[in-house]
């Protein structure tokens, strides 16, 4: 999106948002019905609400209901504003102006002023995790109640994108809330649902918040933002941590929604006429990546030969228990930047090519070492069945297997004891071409390369990405950046498995996304 | 009495600075951080260097450890660092669930234990007797876990009967708390029921055996009324013994079983906390829970030697 | 898990003696459940020895292509979601729990012993010793093991040592209430009179007749370490993920256990089966060796 686009879609959205005030009454109702108890089964446990130190889904999907942020994401994952009626930015693309929508209340009746917002900013500055997204940022100025300027040091092409991030966002809290410490965020916000109960390990239950002051700029929802309504009286998001557990909730109308529907399950659960099935066809990149400073994935030979004896078909069936796509790419299909350059390299399934490279590199029976865990069970699946294939080229694989503090610990901070680290991108993917390849570019660089200093080619094409105003020149930049982690085989990518959800029959008005919302789902008698 | 009381307590005061050594040494030598489970798997090395600053876990071990006993002396047991909210908080929540759950497992052990233990020593030798034992060596043998999945299947996914699992408060609804407890608390006191029944069995064959029963049969006193008023009397008391002993073990055996059925109890709690390395919530939550067994022991061992005076003098 | 205790008595005394005369043996052999104890821990061990012959297929074998077939005479125990072959994994699998097991045991045998004589002979090392178990059994015993085995990371290794640090504690326990009660009887006074050092008495005279109620409880926690290493490998920090375990099998199947149950039944049998001899073998030397302990545990 450049600078220019971005005004003029948000002035858009601004008289689309004041005719849909004009019109009023004539809203297409949001809810066939109110009231009753929406209950999902979720997989994952839960911890601390406070969304700003916070970045996993399970967290997301049950605080992106209370708290609510100046920009988020849009259904296709773009910026968009939300808490803000209206984004003016300054010719020299220094200054951004917000204007708040007016008659936003916090769940403790306080209204919302641009004090809030910019204690909200000086908390996620402090310790937001992604602080660093706030980095080109000189100060911000609130001149009166409904207004919030940001001044940057210099212009960035990306800073929308940056702020409007959905992974761990920088959500609007009461600003007597600035000072709380990390994780000790009272769970106060201005959205559509409020806490009224946590029980960790166990369920998080919401109620509707009566005051609520929708974003009536839009219709209905549209990603994060949008025009929400709480339908139901109240939502319970049930921690059901045992797939079978969490399945049979289902079937016996336990729960209403439940996340992660097993491959095996869908097929049986076919028949069951209390249940609709929906699928995100694109939902998490499953990939790994070699360290780059631990022979022998070190030599790119090595690697290379690696990279041609992987099938990755047979691996993604295995981890996916056959549902999946194959993806050479590190964004979604249909994503604005998704390509497909440098698919020459992926999921050769040619042997032979790679015994022939290992024998170029001098391969001499070094342990390749793949790290993964168990409690992730389709990254241990993927590094079970890679090993099986490595071993048939007459690479020596040893899986290494950790639990997930542990595993993921050891790839952040050593450069030993690992030659491939398993994971999968959910958001990084959702988020964007500059977003997804950051891993890979200074100064993340979770492929471990010398000194710290990612591939100059790369770098090169990556700095483009993240910095020209020109939506082309950015893509063919992503492009020609991914052609260059195949080459360089920094990062392998696996395939694209489909998030598989399931709900009762009588659950309305639900759409899947990359979280579970919940706003705008009804239950029909 | 007094005196022996206030020893035993003496007692236990090394012992829980003992635990808190102990599980200090091991959560030092754990790896992995609770950042790593905070930031989730999308995390970026930059995002987890600044998450561990925000925690205060680049601090250096000692002084984590004197700010752990500074607090501590202070009633302080810190804060969870993936929940956010004061340990001694959450423990003191979670603490009814893993009880009433213990006591639910308790009441069918002593029931079921019980009777079944009776019933296969009055019936020595015959088909009831053998079928009962070797139901209680199934319950000793069979993996708890396995029996609690197996049980979800059967009980809520065939005949749905029961729920999944999950907590009811009884306060709130005592058929719920029923229903939704009884899968985890017969998982639970599955083992104990088996152990109990061979135990209240082999007691009783001996009390059977003895003269006094053998004269109260001979005076004509019906046989319920011999086991009832004569034989169960007697078996009682090993059974009392062995019941704070059970409780135990009751209330800390259920990290699995918690997870299992999803219940927000104190075994969940602190197996999640080891597991996401959650320290001041491993510290805080163990020194809580040895406190705790600590003390039924000493009740236990104070009522025995109540009822046994003999035990004081030892 | 649970608490091993059982009391002392003093016919512990003469038990290794009558046990290695030949009428123990004997009346081993009458006994009912000790037999079919012994017969289904032979099995077992029979199938853990002879895991690679009997099983013609490699428990790592995958095949993608035949994952969750359902036992048939093909795959005499279906196979799992990767394709891999149930009987060959259980086979593999019993190995690994009675090594595992066997470890802990060992363990317990040389810790328990040294640490229970050592604190029920010198009074002087009583009091600490006691303090030390008192504080490791005041934990409990799955959180600790729990704990032990995420600082060391999950191997057999791992499983054997913390399981074993959970239940020395308490065999060393019995064996010091043994050591005292020996301690007390004339013939040990008698060779102290007679000028034997401290470590004679202990091993001609005061160990050996320790050794019931050692005999039994090692049977027990033989059972009971099968059991927690199931519950250790289910959380995934017991035996290493890619070693066939059956607490692993149990928590890889779970996923399916709708469709697939004998992913998750079949490994819950093989520990029942197993635990149920050692727990019909422990009764059996229970009932012989020491016929008046009261079962406890």
């Amino acid at each position: 999106m450049t600078h220019r686009n971005s005004k003029n879609r948000l002035r858009g959205l601004l008289v689309a948002g004041a005719m849909a005030v004009a019109a009023g009454p004539a809203h297409a109702e949001l809810c066939g019905q109110v009231g009753g108890d929406l209950v999902l089964g979720m997989e994952a446990k839960l911890g601390t609400l406070d969304q700003h130190v916070n970045a996993a889904n399970a967290t997301r999907n049950v605080a992106m209901n209370i708290f609510e942020t100046l920009m988020t994401r849009d259904e296709n994952m773009a910026p968009i504003l939300d808490l803000a009626e209206s984004l003016d930015v300054s010719e020299d693309k220094l200054s951004y102006t917000f204007k708040l929508r007016p008659g936003v209340k916090f769940h403790n009746g306080k209204p919302l002023t641009s004090a809030d917002v910019a204690a909200s900013f000086d908390r996620y500055n402090r310790i937001g995790v992604d602080r660093s997204a706030l980095g080109s940022v000189d100060r911000w100025e609130t001149p009166d109640d409904a207004t919030f300027v940001i001044f940057l040091k210099e212009p960035q092409a990306s800073f929308l994108e940056s702020i409007s991030a959905s992974t761990v966002p920088i959500v609007i809290v009461p600003s007597e809330q600035a000072s709380a410490e990390a994780t000790r965020l009272e769970p106060i916000g201005t959205g559509p649902f409020q806490l009224e109960e946590f029980v960790a390990d166990s369920h998080v239950k919401l109620k509707r918040y009566e005051d609520y002051k929708p974003n009536e700029t839009l219709d209905a929802m549209s990603g994060f933002a949008g025009r929400k309504q709480a339908c139901v009286d109240t939502v319970t998001f049930r921690t059901l941590a045992e797939p079978g557990a969490r399945l049979a909730a289902l079937e016996t109308g336990e729960v209403h929604i439940v996340e992660d529907v097993p491959t095996l399950s869908k097929e049986r659960l076919v028949g069951n006429e209390d249940i609709v099935q929906t699928q995100l066809k694109h939902a998490a990149l499953w990939l790994n990546y070699p360290n780059l400073s631990e022979p022998p994935t070190d030599n790119l030979k090595v690697r290379q030969a690696i990279q041609a004896a992987m099938n990755l078909d047979e691996i993604m069936d295995a981890m996916s228990d056959g549902s999946y796509s194959l993806n050479p790419s590190f964004q979604f299909p249909g994503q604005t930047y998704y390509t497909e350059a440098g698919s020459q390299y992926y999921n050769q399934n040619d042997p032979e090519k790679a015994k022939a490279l290992l024998k170029e590199a001098g391969y001499n029976g070094e342990a390749v070492k793949l790290l993964t865990t168990r409690d992730i069970p389709r990254l241990y699946t993927a590094a079970v069945v890679m090993s099986e294939q490595l071993k048939a080229v007459g690479i020596n694989a040893e899986l290494v297997v950790l639990d997930w503090p542990t595993a993921l610990g050891m790839s952040v901070n050593e450069t030993e004891g690992w030659n491939f680290f398993f994971t999968g991108w959910i958001t990084v993917t959702a988020q964007g071409g500059a977003q997804s390849l950051r891993n890979l570019a200074d100064p993340s660089n979770v492929h471990k390369p010398k000194d710290n200093k990612s591939d100059a080619e790369f770098m090169k094409q990556f700095q483009i990405l993240s910095t020209s105003p020109d939506l082309e020149e950015r893509k063919a930049a992503f492009a020609k950046a991914q052609e260059r982690v195949f080459e360089q085989v920094m990062a392998i990518p696996f395939g694209v498995t489909p998030k598989n959800q399931a709900t009762r029959a009588n659950v309305k008005g639900y759409v899947p996304f990359f979280n579970t919302r919940v706003s705008n789902v009804w239950l029909a008698e | 009495m007094l005196a022996y009381t206030l020893r035993r307590i003496a007692q236990a005061v090394p012992i829980l600075l003992l635990v808190s050594l102990i599980s200090f040494g091991i959560m030092q030598l754990v790896p992995g951080d609770p950042a790593a489970v905070l930031a989730g798997p999308n995390a970026t090395p930059d995002e987890l260097i600044k998450l561990r600053q925000t925690l205060g876990l680049d601090k250096s071990l000692l002084s984590q450890i004197m700010i752990f006993y500074g607090n501590l002396f202070q009633g302080d047991l810190g804060y969870s660092i993936i929940l956010g909210e004061p340990v001694l908080k959450v423990v003191l929540e979670r603490s009814p669930i893993s009880i009433s759950l213990a006591l639910y497992s308790l009441a069918l052990t002593v029931i079921l234990g019980l009777s079944i233990g009776v019933i296969a020593a009055m019936k020595h030798n015959r088909w009831i007797d053998q079928a009962a034992m070797t139901f209680a060596l199934i319950g000793v043998s069979v993996p708890n876990f396995w029996l609690g999945l197996v049980m979800i299947v059967l009980f809520s996914v065939h005949l749905g009967w029961l729920p999944t699992g999950g907590y009811v408060p009884f306060f709130e609804d005592p058929v719920g708390w029923f229903l939704a407890a009884t899968m985890p608390a017969l998982s639970l006191a599955m083992m104990q029921i088996g152990l109990l029944a061979r135990l209240t069995r082999s007691t009783m064959l001996e009390v059977l055996g003895q003269d006094y029963i053998r004269t109260a049969r001979a005076k004509g006193a019906s046989e319920p009324r011999v086991i009832i008023k004569h034989a169960m009397s007697n078996v009682l008391i090993p059974v009392v013994t062995v019941l704070g002993m059970i409780l135990s073990v009751l209330l800390s055996g259920s990290v699995i079983v918690e997870t299992i059925f999803a219940v927000p109890g104190i075994g969940a709690l602190l197996g999640n906390a080891i597991l996401g390395r959650d320290y001041p919530m491993i510290q805080g939550g163990l020194i809580f829970v040895a406190a705790v067994l600590l003390i039924l022991n000493i009740v236990v061992d104070v009522l025995y030697a109540w009822l046994d005076p003999r035990v004081r003098v030892q | 898990m649970s608490h091993l205790e059982i009391s002392n008595n003093p016919s512990a005394l003469t038990s290794l003696r009558r046990f290695l005369g030949g009428r123990r043996v004997r009346r081993l052999i009458r006994h009912r459940s000790f037999m079919i104890g012994l017969w289904l821990c032979l099995f077992v061990t029979a199938i853990a020895i002879f895991a690679p012959i009997i099983s013609s297929v490699d428990p790592n074998k995958m095949a993608i292509r035949s994952r969750f077939q359902p036992p048939s005479l093909e795959f005499l125990l279906g196979t799992d979601n990767l394709g891999r072959d149930l009987f060959s994994r259980v086979a593999w699998g019993a190995r690994l729990s009675l090594a595992i097991g066997l470890g802990v045991v060992l363990l317990n045998a040389v810790f328990g012993v040294l640490l229970g004589a050592l604190a029920g002979y010198f009074r002087r090392l009583d009091g600490i010793l006691m303090r030390l178990s008192d504080a490791l059994m005041a934990f409990p015993s799955v959180l600790l093991a729990i704990g032990i085995a995420a600082a060391m990371g999950a191997s057999a290794m791992t499983a054997v040592i913390s399981l074993a640090v959970v239940y020395i504690p308490r065999t060393a326990r019995i064996l010091r209430a043994s050591v005292l009660q020996v301690n007390e009887l004339e013939f040990v006074n008698a060779a102290r009179a007679a000028g034997a050092g401290d470590f004679h008495i202990l091993r001609r005279h005061i160990l050996p007749n320790c050794m019931a109620p050692l005999v039994v409880q090692l049977s027990f926690v033989f059972a009971y370490a099968i059991l927690s290493e199931a519950v250790l490998s289910f959380l995934g920090l017991g035996a290493a993920p890619t070693d066939p375990s059956w607490g692993i099998m149990i928590s890889e199947g779970r996923s399916y256990i709708r469709e697939a149950p004998w992913m998750t039944i079949i490994p819950g049998m093989a520990i029942a089966i197993t635990v149920l001899g050692l727990n019909l073998l422990g009764d059996g030397l229970r009932d012989v060796l020491d016929p008046r302990v009261k079962m406890e545990h």
